[in-house]
């Protein structure tokens, strides 16, 4: 299945001619779950990375779901 | 090791060794104590019976990086309480530098008389009249200044608004390249400045008597495990140079967090445009800096200079938190406009944040609508101005509330909360609610923790014991003058044994194994509590506003849930 993957932070320069309004999209075996996504999407530092989307941050166990956007996004301590 | 003691009623100036009690303090630890033990609790706060203190962290002015945080302390103006409020720039390395623990600003001038206060780069401190500088804004007093004393000089000033004596003034601090973009922004400490009589501190960077390190190699040491352990970072490392603070607006907003719209929403409509993606996009773009150094001694860079369409400077560092006061809370999705707001407030010398805060307050009781930039930007020139709505809007969130006959008002004791919304994180509410310094979340901010799973952001469980935690953990680095941005890389128990092993060849002390973070941290924040119960808080004061407990947020349509007897058990060691 096809997941829309939105990129956030600095991860959007590992992704050459990105396009935020747009993002990508991903294929995904049926089942696939947050660690499947991170380690298809091939980011050198994968503990730092946050996957959110119905505005829960998702654990790596999470499945992913069919038509459901997921935001790639940074571990950020404070500002 | 030097306590600077001015006294603005008689215009003098003592210099005295630093008594025993304060052995081993700095920053906030220092700031804390002295208001603790010599301000009466029940004094007015613009009176002469306060202290301004001004303190460098323990570790400003040594080799240690990202140490460049100076604290002002006082009772403040805005809540009544004790007043902590760092800020970075030059000025704390150059007071460490030339052996200075503390200026202690008693007194007051007489009425209509302005001072600067000067130290040289031999430690000479003298009174200066200052009286031709009366109304200056902050912008075109620096540049002045630094004309006047040359460019090796570092400043805190105040703007208008702290010669108003308003309740959200701030102290500006000059950065890196000069500029007074850095602010002592929360707690109305510029008016205390105002009302003592005090234009700027202004002090030669040049000094060459800093305490001596009792254990050069050891410090050497122990700097290089610390500076391995921010460039490990990947907040520090990577995502504070290229995108500062800002990158908190995507995650937060995300999470359905981001109070916007004076808190009627937790994601904001069109925050794609003020994003800190969008941001640095803009910057690089225009020919701006999206990465810049903004203090002393940083290896961070999580500053910007923000440019206009033609490339000419704006503002120093736009952060996130002046992104979601000025955008978020007031609905304004414009990263110029918000630009303007932070440089107005900057050179008015006032808090963005509870500013931010008292604008969209009026603006949702109808004072104006949501949206509305011209209106924005003419409510904070009227702060300068001291029109009687910028009198009202200076006096802080909860005033413009009472004016306009509006309870939905998010303030703790005064002082506006930040961009992390209490009903869809939790533990921020207990931070905010239980803080001494009023809603405040350089305090203990839980972000990093839902971030990464540690703790989930609406569920109660954990948050009163991570919130009381980091409280501990900010209150030690803040008395050692260490960055936010630098604490976040250094919350392990490893990270506490290097700091430790700092402390201790700086000073020659041997400390016990649970001094640092914790009985340090506890040990300030109990003068803090203590300060506040004499001043007339109570257990009532560490409550959040109504409306957090009864009206939902959405998405998520959650309530802030923690029960008031965990909050009150918050400081239980």
């Amino acid at each position: 299945m096809k997941v829309t993957v939105r990129l956030y932070g600095t991860w959007r320069q590992r992704f050459p001619g990105y396009e935020p309004s747009e993002g990508i999209e991903v294929e995904v075996p049926e089942g696939a779950t947050v660690r499947d996504l991170v380690t298809l999407l091939e980011i050198p530092e994968p503990r730092q990375v946050v996957v959110i989307a119905g505005g829960r941050v998702l654990k790596a166990e999470d499945k992913m779901q069919r038509q459901v956007p997921v935001d790639v996004m940074q571990t950020i301590g404070g500002g | 090791m030097k306590f600077v003691r001015v006294n603005m009623t008689g215009g003098t100036v003592d210099v005295d060794g630093v008594p025993q009690d304060y052995a081993g303090l700095g920053g906030r630890g220092l700031t804390s104590a002295l208001i603790n033990a010599e301000v009466p609790p029940t004094c007015d706060p613009l009176g002469p019976e306060n202290k301004l203190v001004f303190a460098p962290g323990f570790m400003s002015g040594t080799p240690l990086p990202n140490t460049s945080r100076i604290s002002l302390g006082a009772k403040s103006p805005l809540t009544g309480g004790i007043k902590e409020s760092n800020v970075g720039g030059t000025v704390a390395t150059a007071l460490g530098r030339l052996g200075i623990t503390a200026i202690i600003v008693e007194g007051q001038a007489p009425q209509g008389s302005l001072y600067f206060l000067r130290i040289d780069e031999t430690g000479n401190v003298s009174l200066i009249p200052a009286q031709e500088y009366e109304g200056k804004r902050t912008y075109e007093l620096v540049d002045k200044l630094l004309e006047v004393y040359g460019q090796k000089t570092s400043v805190l000033c105040i703007g208008p608004a702290g010669e108003h004596r308003l309740a959200l003034a701030s102290v500006q601090s000059s950065d890196a390249d000069g500029r007074p973009c850095r602010a002592a922004g929360r707690g109305g400490l510029g008016a205390v400045m105002g009302a003592k009589g005090l234009k700027a501190l202004i002090v030669d960077q040049r000094g060459r008597s800093a305490d001596p390190i009792a254990d050069p190699e050891a410090f050497r040491e122990a700097v290089k495990a610390v500076v391995k352990m921010v460039q490990a970072d990947h907040m520090s490392a990577e995502v504070m140079p290229k995108l500062g603070t800002a990158a908190l607006v995507a995650p937060v907003n995300a999470m359905g967090a981001f109070p916007c719209y004076n808190a009627r929403q937790g994601t904001l409509d069109g925050w794609e445009r003020i994003s800190g993606e969008a941001m640095a996009e803009m910057i690089q773009e225009r020919g701006g800096n999206p990465t810049h150094m903004g203090c002393s001694q940083c290896m961070i860079h999580c500053s910007n200079e923000f440019v206009d369409v033609d490339g000419r400077f704006v503002t120093g560092s736009l952060e996130y938190e002046t992104i979601w006061a000025m955008g978020g809370m007031t609905g304004i999705v414009d990263l110029d406009t918000i630009a303007r707001l932070d440089r107005l407030c900057d050179d008015i010398g006032v808090d963005t944040m509870s500013t931010g805060v008292g604008i969209a307050v009026a603006m949702d009781a109808g004072y104006k609508e949501f949206g509305d930039a011209a209106a924005a930007l003419e409510m904070v020139e009227e702060l300068a101005q001291g029109t009687e709505f910028g009198r009202l809007l200076g006096s802080g969130p909860d005033a413009v509330g009472k004016h306009f006959g509006h309870d939905r008002v998010p303030t703790v004791k005064g002082q506006s909360i930040a961009a992390y919304d209490p009903r869809a994180m939790l533990g921020h509410g207990v931070t905010y609610a239980t803080s001494p310094m009023g809603a405040d979340h350089t305090a203990g901010n839980l972000v990093g923790a839902y971030l990464t799973h540690m703790l989930d952001p609406l569920n109660p469980e954990g948050q009163v014991a991570t919130s009381a935690f980091l409280q501990v953990a900010m209150a030690a680095y803040d008395t050692m003058g260490q960055c936010f941005m630098a604490n976040v890389a250094l919350l392990s128990p490893e990270s506490f044994a290097v700091m430790s092993k700092l402390i201790e060849a700086k000073s020659g002390a041997q400390l016990e194994a649970d001094e640092f973070p914790h009985a340090l941290g506890r040990r300030v924040l109990k003068a803090e509590r203590e300060f506040n119960r004499k001043a007339g808080f109570t257990e009532e004061d560490d409550r959040l506003p109504r409306f957090f407990y009864s009206e939902p947020l959405p998405p998520h349509n959650t309530v802030f849930s923690i029960a008031d007897e965990e909050l009150d058990g918050v400081f239980d060691f």
